[in-house]
């Protein structure tokens, strides 16, 4: 048996070898894709674990808040616990740096207590050694207040001349807070960090960041024999409103959730690209079983018994899934280092940003894309195998070149693809788990598996439509394609899959760009925005600020938005809170609720993003408590709007109420309307004059809406690279097919250039052939992609995102899209099928297979 | 109907090998020569070389009054379709075309309406004792009546020539008898000229004439009328 | 006088990932503390002066002096168990003024430092056991407070009550908690406790010392607890400009006699090894006898232990000779004896001070005339500490 597998099976695959080919490099890229996903979201996170872990040091709690800080008080409330045995205080900025687009992650830390508790903060000044008595004031350098440690990391970002140690003068780094430039100097590094961070003594953090009396973060570590269940119970209660205490090991996995959804995503792109390669194999075993009828016929004829024809047929399945496995893993490894190098760990999304992740041979994960590759193989050989085994050897020895139509009642297919529609239709209908929409992912398979069910009765009703022509080679053409549905179905089950796949990401992209753009108009309704830094980062505006652009000519008026960060509760990921004009402010996209809601001075009210009421479960009237400055404060919930910018949620309340609470005056953006839309040019240059064009950013809508839009298709351009690939391989599945048919149907080629068919008519109707397949399979795709992206839309973005979105289909860039899929197939069909045209291909009418 | 004049052709090959030396052939309407000769003499070469699907290295090959050689190849192909009829050994009738359609094929390239067309492809189908199989798909037909399918598409455009390559290898010795007299008395009655390439003496001894090819050149080796 | 301490915060024991880290945490340390004491004078202009007209006023004084740059409560002395075994303890809080974060809001500003050292001495281990602590400033977890002596560095402490001092300090190794009793007012060092240390009057110090306490408490050591009862010694020092920048180290006792009294002696050492000025203050039977200048006590090495973890060598014997204080007194001679050789004290990881700390007896020989002391009978007259600095490397405060 094992010489049999070796020599008529697996040797089988060497001799159809643009096929094997094809289908070995459609399994590899399915593999490749997959695995690098994995690879790199797997590093990505660990790297981001870890560093949350080498953070954390030794620590064994973790006390966080909102990130602007918690009044200090509480790190000397519990460093006094008798739980506690080091706690060390930590005051976490985003610091500007003028020039560059990043801010810099300062962290200030009290150098007594980081040693025992988070070792890896510790600095090292620069050496100094033998550079003269002038070095002798730089020993105190580490409690210096100008003093900053950069990791290796940092550095390496803020200073492209890596001059030599201690050759250059110190280095000075800038730094904006509110609107004030603070100058540091670089005193030495922190060879412990892993990250770009920068290490500052705490008092200098917060003086210079104007964080005095607020701390963001304290570690623990816990006095011998108390766990850290004990601790959490002791210790909870002393934490004000909006602040939590929580294992170090929970935080790690915040950054997990963060990204879990967008992952899921990803990988779900791959398991398509993965399927579309397993119907590759399909079409290709399929065709060479068409093909070797006579061999397993003759095999069977001297004893082989039908058991070992489709074991050998399963095991050239396993094989080319096997050596397409191998590559893919290969291949995955080489693109995930190719991503890691040119997008970055989070392939653009943002999630991961300041991460560094190094690329490591993940063996668990390329096992078992391995086996899903083998998986592919005999999945794809499975349903060619039972059909050679079923086919009697003395018919297929007697009927010499006139395989049995392979066609299945058309009626059959048609019910089994609705019974599986309707299983996708309920699938859909089912809540997500754990955050997951698995309901919907069921639901996408389903829809896929009805699509391809779908295609030979699609098929069926096309040739019933087909007008007749009266060109002998369209007639040729339509009569083949009457005749066997099923080629359509070898031939076009990949393109169904990848076209089903690619309309149904175009269509949901399509909608939530154009969603997004119409979001954009609604939140960008001023002339002209100007902002000191983002959320969390160190720059702000102030009331002061306020009106000194008030008092600008040209300024007819301006709303303020402070924008900041704080936690809902203990095991929820923090949610931006946004304070501004509302009521007379600028527009808030609702989708439920009012905007003027009746005035409560009690509970004042609160706008909140779908998000937070998809995850809470909130509506318009209900009760939303928000922890600000240190104390829960009740709040009533006005409205629900959409915002796609906060992923984990946001809240809107008056600014006025805000800054009643937790009277903070700060601002972080403003924006201002002009009296005249075509003085922007002018007001930008006085508030470039005013604030130094340095520190603060000036945008215009339309730039905002570009740099949104732009960020927004630089997230998708890793899932229009896997539609491509997964295109590609349908595409591959044309080929294939017309390449293994184009050997069996020599004889047919060769009898019609005798019956008078020219070269150019053969290739025509070759190239009409491809076409007209992969238009069915185009057909089915579509309509499969178009219940996808229902799902997509509907379902999985909705339960993934919380984001709700207007759908609208490209029909355009869908029509184009599918018209050059059914040229590209003639062109591939009819170049697959080249060499049957060949001149001596005429002599093979006198052969017989 | 069919005149070969001084055809020559040379494999290459070291050394070259001469297949025709000025090799000449006449055949009229409604004559049927059978042409024997060893495996690999150049048979089925001169088929091709008529039919314009292989090219001579000289002479000329003339059908009616066209002359064969130097033609391109649509034209070529339109010759084919309007002067040629071929019975191949592996009979290759199209399995996704009925009975009647494999018929009227020739009659769709060269534009007949689809009536006129069924209405030939019938009559043609009930000469060679098909009439009742037209709408029957090709798999199920046994051997010998795909080949008399094969004899009805070689012959219901009414070709000028019939080129017929071991119609009856494919055949057992009695099936092959009946479908050779078929054959024979179509190409007579169709008034075509008709080339026979066979192995076999039986047969070739039902055509006209026969010659064998040898050595580059056609030898007569009998004649029947 | 004091060495800076060594802040190894890490006591053994607190497992291989922080040992491992240890290292670099100790390269931190040396840069932070090294140079307390060696920032450059143009920087000083900023702390308060020492001089000679300011008189000390307690209790006030006896708390913390902010103003100036470094200052400790130094408290060393003899421990005796419930066995008998005899064991010398040392237990030092520093506040130190950096000159840093002074405009600072925070409350973290490192403005102040307190940092803390604690050692035992005991014959049965053969050299030194210690542990230190620091932090800044940061009531009420460290701190040092003015009006009373108060220094504390979370559960160290060292702290006056009216009638007693406490002190309290825990290592991996050791823990003592110790009551100290004192007998008599504090006793003024130098010039009505302006003590000079060099030439230049601009190195002083405000110096008073608290000889003679009774010390009664309990030590921890080795998981055993001992009832501890003993004599010891606590100097209040405060200065901003301590040290010359010729010297290269110091040699200081301070020995409570048997009979009652305290002797307390020091000299500077330039670089050639030779003092740059001398001080003492000897109570003896009542008597108070002071002298400051370059010849008012004499050290004289008698016996060179050489570390063999560093190779420095010590004079661990001496001998001191004070001159006569009255014309046609003699010389009076005492020796000085090591509780043990090795008190040997290597923080070069850290501060990058080794030096020699130790308890120590001092003998006098019976007077007979034309004997040589070594003939003579050697009797125990006092107990106390002796700290020699600069052998090894120089060190900085």
């Amino acid at each position: 048996m094992r010489s049999v597998l070796r020599r008529i099976f697996v040797a089988s695959l060497l001799k159809r070898r643009l096929g094997s080919a094809l289908s070995l490099l459609s399994i590899a890229l399915g593999v490749a894709l997959g695995l690098a996903v994995q690879i790199i979201h797997g590093a990505a996170l660990a790297e981001f674990g870890q560093g949350v872990r080498r953070m954390s040091g030794v620590a064994d709690l973790q006390v966080v808040g909102p990130r602007e800080g918690f009044d200090e008080a509480l790190y000397v409330r519990l460093a006094q616990r008798p739980e506690v045995a080091e706690a060390s205080p930590v005051v976490e900025v985003d610091a500007l740096v003028p020039g560059l687009s990043a801010p810099l992650r300062i962290l200030g830390v009290d150098l007594f207590r980081v040693a025992a508790v988070e070792p890896q903060l510790l600095p090292v000044a620069e050496d100094k050694v033998g550079a003269g008595a002038g070095a002798e004031s730089d020993r105190l350098a580490a409690l210096r207040q100008d003093a900053v440690f950069l990791s290796a990391e940092a550095e390496a970002s803020l200073f492209d001349d890596q001059g030599g140690v201690g050759t250059s003068a110190p280095r000075r780094l800038t730094v904006q807070s509110g609107l004030r430039l603070q100058e540091l100097e670089v005193a030495g590094k922190l060879p412990g960090a892993r990250a770009r961070i920068g290490v500052m003594d705490i008092a200098a953090a917060q003086d210079s960041f104007d964080r005095a009396g607020l701390l963001t973060r304290i570690d623990l570590r816990l006095a011998a024999g108390v766990t850290p269940g004990q601790a959490l119970a002791a210790l909870t209660p002393l934490l004000p409103a909006g602040v939590v205490l929580r294992t170090v090991d929970e935080a790690a996995t915040e950054a997990a959730n963060l990204s879990r959804a967008y992952r899921v995503n990803l990988n779900m792109l791959a398991a398509i690209a993965l399927l579309t390669g397993g119907f590759l194999v399909f079409s290709a075993q399929w065709l060479a079983v068409v093909r070797r009828r006579r061999e397993f016929a003759v095999l069977r004829a001297l004893g082989l018994e039908r058991g070992q024809l489709v074991r050998g047929l399963l095991a050239e399945g396993a094989t080319l899934g096997c050596a397409g496995g191998l590559l893919g893993v290969a291949l995955g490894h080489g693109l995930a280092a190719l991503a890691f190098r040119f997008a970055g760990a989070d392939l653009g999304a943002g999630f991961f940003q300041g991460v560094v992740p190094a690329l490591h041979f993940d063996p668990l994960s390329s096992t078992a894309y391995l086996l899903l590759g083998i998986a592919a193989g005999v999945g794809g050989t499975w349903a060619p195998a039972r059909e050679a085994a079923r086919v009697v050897p003395a018919r297929a020895l007697h009927a010499a070149g006139l395989p049995a139509s392979a066609g299945g009642s058309g009626q059959g297919r048609t019910f089994a693809a609705l019974a599986v529609l309707a299983a996708a239709v309920a699938a859909s209908l089912l809540p997500a788990v754990g955050g997951i929409p698995v309901g919907g992912y069921a639901s996408v398979v389903l829809i896929l598996a009805a699509a391809i069910l779908a295609l030979p009765p699609l098929a069926m009703l096309a040739s019933r439509l087909l007008a007749a022509g009266r060109w002998p080679v369209w007639r040729l053409v339509r009569a083949r394609f009457v005749a066997s549905p099923q080629q359509v179905v070898v031939a076009a089950a990949g393109v169904v899959a990848s076209v089903a796949l690619a309309s149904a990401m175009a269509i949901m992209v399509n909608s939530f760009r154009l969603s997004v753009d119409d979001w954009l108009t609604q939140v960008l309704p001023a002339d002209l925005y100007l902002r000191a830094s983002s959320a969390s980062a160190s720059g702000y505006l102030d009331d002061a600020a306020l009106q000194r652009i008030r008092a600008l000519p040209g300024v007819a008026g301006v709303d303020a938005v402070r924008a900041i960060n704080l936690r809902l509760d203990a095991d929820s990921t923090p949610v931006t809170l946004l304070a501004r004009p509302v009521a007379q402010g600028w527009g808030l996209p609702l989708v439920d609720g009012t905007r003027t809601p009746a005035h409560d001075a009690r509970r004042p009210p609160a706008w909140i993003s779908e998000a937070i009421a998809d995850a809470r479960a909130l509506k318009p009237g209900d009760r939303l408590d928000l922890p600000i400055a240190g104390a829960l404060h009740a709040f009533t919930v006005a409205g629900i709007w959409r915002d796609y910018a906060r992923q984990h949620g946001a809240v809107v309340i008056e600014r006025a109420d805000y800054v009643a609470l937790s009277g903070d005056g700060r601002i972080n953006d403003i924006s201002l309307r002009l009296a005249d839309v075509g003085d922007g040019d002018r007001v930008a240059s006085a508030l470039r004059e005013l604030f130094g064009s340095d520190r603060v950013e000036i945008a215009r809508p339309g730039e905002i809406r570009a740099v949104t839009l732009q960020i927004f298709d630089r997230t998708f351009l890793i899932t229009y690279l896997m539609e491509a690939v997964a295109v590609a391989i349908g595409l591959f599945g044309i080929a294939t097919t017309f390449a293994a048919q184009a050997a069996t149907r020599k004889g047919e080629f060769g009898m019609l250039r005798h019956l008078g068919f020219t070269r150019r008519d053969v290739g025509r109707l070759l190239a009409l052939e491809g076409s007209l397949a992969c238009l069915m399979g185009v057909l089915a795709g579509l309509l499969g992609g178009g219940g996808v992206s229902v799902v997509l839309v509907e379902v999985i973005n909705r339960q993934s995102f919380h984001w709700s979105m207007d759908y609208a289909v490209p029909w355009r860039a869908l029509g184009l899209f599918a018209l050059g899929l059914v040229v590209l197939a003639g062109v591939v069909a009819r170049l697959a099928g080249a060499h049957a045209m060949r001149r001596s291909a005429v002599l093979v009418v006198k052969e017989d297979w | 109907m069919l005149r070969i004049h001084s055809l020559i052709k040379t494999l290459p090959g070291k050394p070259p090998r001469t297949l025709f030396d000025r090799l000449s052939l006449q055949v009229e309407r409604g004559e049927c020569v059978a042409i024997v000769g060893e495996s690999g003499a150049g048979k089925s070469t001169l088929l091709n070389c008529i039919a314009g699907l292989d090219v001579a290295d000289g002479g000329s090959i003339v059908i009616g009054a066209q002359e064969v050689c130097g033609l391109d190849d649509d034209r070529l192909a339109r010759l084919r379709r309007a002067h040629f009829g071929f019975v191949f050994q592996a009979f290759h009738v199209l399995p996704h075309l009925s009975v009647l359609h494999n018929v009227a094929l020739p009659l769709w390239l060269l534009r007949v309406a689809d009536d006129e067309a069924d209405a030939r492809a019938q009559a043609m189908l009930e000469r060679v004792g098909l009439g009742g199989r037209g709408a029957d798909a090709p798999q199920v037909l046994s051997g010998g009546e795909l080949q008399r399918v094969a004899i009805a598409r070689a012959l219901v455009h009414k070709p000028s020539v019939v080129l017929a390559d071991e119609p009856t290898g494919n055949l057992d010795p009695e099936r092959a008898a009946g479908v050779l007299g078929l054959l024979l008395e179509q190409i007579r009655e169709g008034g075509a000229a008709g080339i026979l390439v066979t192995h076999s003496r039986t047969a070739a001894a039902r055509a006209d004439r026969v010659l064998e090819l040898r050595r580059g050149l056609l030898v007569d080796v009998g004649s029947t009328t | 006088m004091r060495h800076s301490p060594s802040p190894r915060w890490m006591e053994q024991g607190s497992g291989g990932f922080v040992h491992a880290i240890l290292h670099r945490l100790q390269a931190v340390l040396f840069l932070l503390f090294a140079t307390l004491a060696a920032l450059p004078p143009a920087a000083a202009a900023d702390f308060a002066t020492v001089r000679p007209d300011v008189a000390l006023s307690f209790p006030r004084d006896l708390g913390a002096h902010p103003a100036f740059r470094t200052e400790w409560w130094y408290v060393t002395g003899w421990i005796t168990d419930e066995t008998g075994s005899d064991r010398g303890f040392q237990v030092t809080f520093f506040r130190v003024r950096t000159g840093i974060g002074e405009r600072s809001a925070s409350r973290f500003a490192p403005t102040q430092l307190v940092l803390a050292h604690a050692a035992i001495a005991d014959p049965a281990a053969g050299r030194l056991q210690h542990g230190e602590r620091a932090e800044r400033a940061l009531p009420p977890l460290a701190g040092a407070e003015e009006g009373r002596t108060r220094a504390w560095i979370r559960d160290w402490l060292l702290e006056w009550d009216g009638t007693r001092y406490r002190a309290r300090a825990s290592t991996d190794a050791f823990s003592f908690e110790l009551d100290f009793v004192p007998g008599d007012a504090p006793l003024l060092n130098g010039r009505g406790g302006f003590s000079r240390k060099a030439p230049d009057p601009r190195h002083a110090s405000h110096y008073y010392s608290r000889p003679q306490l009774n010390v009664d408490g309990t030590l921890t050591l080795d998981g055993r607890r001992h009832v501890v009862r003993g004599s010891a010694w606590l100097d209040h020092e405060w200065s901003s400009e301590l040290m010359p920048e010729r010297a290269n180290g110091w040699d200081w006792i301070g020995i409570n006699l048997h009979e009652g009294g305290s002797l307390m002696a020091f000299r500077m050492r330039d670089g050639d090894g030779q003092p740059m000025w001398t001080a003492l203050t000897f109570v003896e039977k009542g008597h108070i006898r002071r002298g400051e200048g370059q010849d008012a006590v004499r050290f004289v090495p008698l016996r060179v232990w050489r570390s063999p973890r560093t190779g420095a060598a010590y004079p661990v014997e001496w001998r001191l000779e004070l001159p006569p204080a009255e014309p046609g007194e003699r010389t009076r001679q005492l020796r000085l004896v090591p509780l043990m050789d090795d008190q040997e004290l290597d923080s070069s990881r850290s501060t990058g001070a080794i030096y020699w700390e130790g308890a120590v007896r001092l003998l006098e020989t019976t007077d007979d005339a034309g004997a040589g002391e070594a003939d003579g009978v050697s009797r125990e007259i006092g107990r106390g500490y002796l700290e020699m600095t600069g052998y090894a490397n120089r060190p900085r405060m």
